[in-house]
């Protein structure tokens, strides 16, 4: 295969196509390279979500901002949205597994970029960004309200009654649902503004796109080498894809599917049920697209018994921020993480002899190479 | 959109393409492909042309029995990743657009790689799979 010379950062300039390259440089084939750039341009361009009426409307916005950071939206008046989602934290909160008025069982995912996203959760048994936003504040184990409070609550005080007037230019509802449907829609509206910046892959990426070799010898090595282990023998763009770097599904990848000794997380399998049983998915009255355009994965998932145990495949942008890992929150450190699949157990797959993770095998080098590209991800560091 | 299963559109058009009506999927415009198996012939294309990881799409295709070939009762059509052993996270539903046509609208490739599409022509007494391939970068 030929062979492209994208940096030589030692001599600052690049070789001409499949001539010898220096001992330190990072040699990326043309396959590799149309795999690099399939996971931009970033950001994404806005889109509105048809299904919620309050989504780009920017006093609903505006709103959502607000009921994000108010614990007047909990049973006990004391957590908020921003209670775990932490903005500091890239919108999580730092523990193994949420706490909110009592223990869950999973990790707190992030919520930036969650616009991009097709289903919610570690299940996915939300399919819009507004369903989602309702779950946790009528969860008995994270804002412990209900939706009767959650109407009281907003027609109780001036200040949210106002809110409400500005971001839907109507009077609060006598319908208590139909009301805290509503306040999860302005709280989504917000939530799709959260997207975070570019990094210095986003930098490298765009100059491979546009040839500008001095640009792309900027990235670092260490980090060249783990996006080529990233794409090449890893295969983690194979459910890491796309600009988001995540293909929005469900995978099984051998963590430990017990929430609690003899109690089991079923993960999607459960969620396709609870997604199905719920008044709030597309297909019910209060998706706001009358043609129900946004629908189609929830008019067609399957659910199979290989769902058992699958969790889905988190973003990696600001991947470094949001420790501790997977949906338990089992694993402490990116290290952590890049040495998990390294060394997998096949044993602990539950996925009816699927073939997609093998161990890696990586040397210490490689898997720092590795996480080095995962850092580089972080918006920060530029 | 034909609301009613694709068998009963199969009664009424595939003896048109049999007598010789026009090649089979003669309809499909853009890049086709087309599949020969033992007693039928499917030409199908992607809803867009240019498919992409993560995103819904669907399938516009002809199923042309040979000569002395059976009708079709249903089709049902599926896909999956014969390299990773396992399908899709969707369930196609495959409805008549025309006399002539089907559409089987809400497949998802999830990953890059090689994907087979299955086409299963049920007759009642037999089925028979006719496989095609599209690779997603």
């Amino acid at each position: 295969m030929r062979t492209i010379i994208v940096v030589l950062a030692a001599l600052g300039a690049l070789t001409a196509v499949g001539a010898a390259a220096g001992p330190e440089a990072v040699t990326f084939s043309e396959s590799e390279i149309r795999q690099i750039l399939s996971h931009g341009p970033w950001p994404l361009p806005m889109q509105r979500d048809p299904s919620n009426r309050a989504s780009g409307n920017k006093a609903a916005m505006a709103w959502g901002a607000e009921l994000f950071r108010d614990p007047r939206l909990s049973g006990n008046g004391m957590l908020a949205c921003a209670s775990c989602h932490q903005a500091e934290k890239s919108f999580t909160d730092g523990l193994p597994k949420a706490r909110g008025l009592a223990a869950v069982d999973r990790n707190t995912p992030s919520i930036a970029n969650t616009r991009l996203q097709r289903w919610y959760g570690w299940d996915g048994a939300g399919d819009s960004l507004w369903a989602q936003s309702l779950r946790p504040m009528v969860d008995s184990r994270e804002m412990g309200s209900d939706v009767a409070r959650l109407a009281a609550a907003v027609r109780g005080n001036a200040d949210l009654a106002n809110g409400y007037r500005r971001a839907f230019g109507a009077a609060p509802p006598a319908d208590d649902e139909a009301l805290a449907v509503d306040v999860a829609k302005a709280l989504a509206a917000f939530q799709e503004t959260i997207e975070t910046g570019r990094t210095p892959f986003d930098d490298f990426r765009d100059a491979l796109a546009r040839g500008d070799r001095t640009a792309a010898a900027r990235y670092p090595l260490a980090a060249q080498r783990g996006l080529k282990i990233f794409v090449g023998k890893g295969q983690c763009n194979v459910c890491h894809v796309g600009p988001g770097f995540s293909n929005g599904e469900f995978h099984d990848v051998g963590i430990p599917h017990f929430a609690a000794p003899g109690r089991v997380d079923a993960g999607r399998y459960e969620g396709i049920q609870k997604l199905r049983a719920s008044r709030y998915n597309l297909l019910g009255s209060y998706n706001d697209d009358p043609t129900r355009s946004t629908a189609t994965s929830t008019r067609h998932v399957d659910a199979t018994h290989r769902n058992f145990g699958e969790f889905k495949v988190p973003s990696l942008r600001n991947v470094a921020r949001t420790a501790p890992y997977m949906h338990n929150g089992s694993l402490a450190t990116l290290a952590d993480v890049v040495r998990h699949y390294s060394e997998i157990d096949l044993d602990r797959l539950h996925a009816d002899g699927e073939r997609i993770l093998k161990p890696l095998k990586l040397t210490d080098a490689e898997r720092a190479d590795l996480v080095a590209f995962l850092e580089s991800l972080d918006e920060r560091v530029r | 959109m034909t609301a009613f299963r694709a068998a009963a559109c199969a009664t009424v058009c595939l003896p048109l393409w049999a007598a010789g009506a026009g090649a089979c999927g003669a309809e499909l415009s853009g890049a086709t492909r087309t599949i020969e198996g033992t007693n039928y012939t499917v030409v199908f294309k992607t809803v867009p042309e240019t498919i992409s990881t993560g995103a819904h799409f669907a399938l516009d295709f002809a199923v042309c029995p040979r000569a002395a070939a059976p009708i079709p009762r249903a089709v049902r059509v599926d896909a999956n990743m014969p390299l990773h052993r396992h399908g899709m996270n969707y369930r196609p539903v495959v409805t008549a657009q025309s006399e002539a046509m089907f559409r089987a609208e809400g497949l998802l490739f999830h990953m890059p790689g090689r994907w087979d599409v299955t086409f299963d022509v049920d007759t009642g007494a037999r089925v028979e799979r006719l496989t095609g391939t599209l690779q997603l970068e």
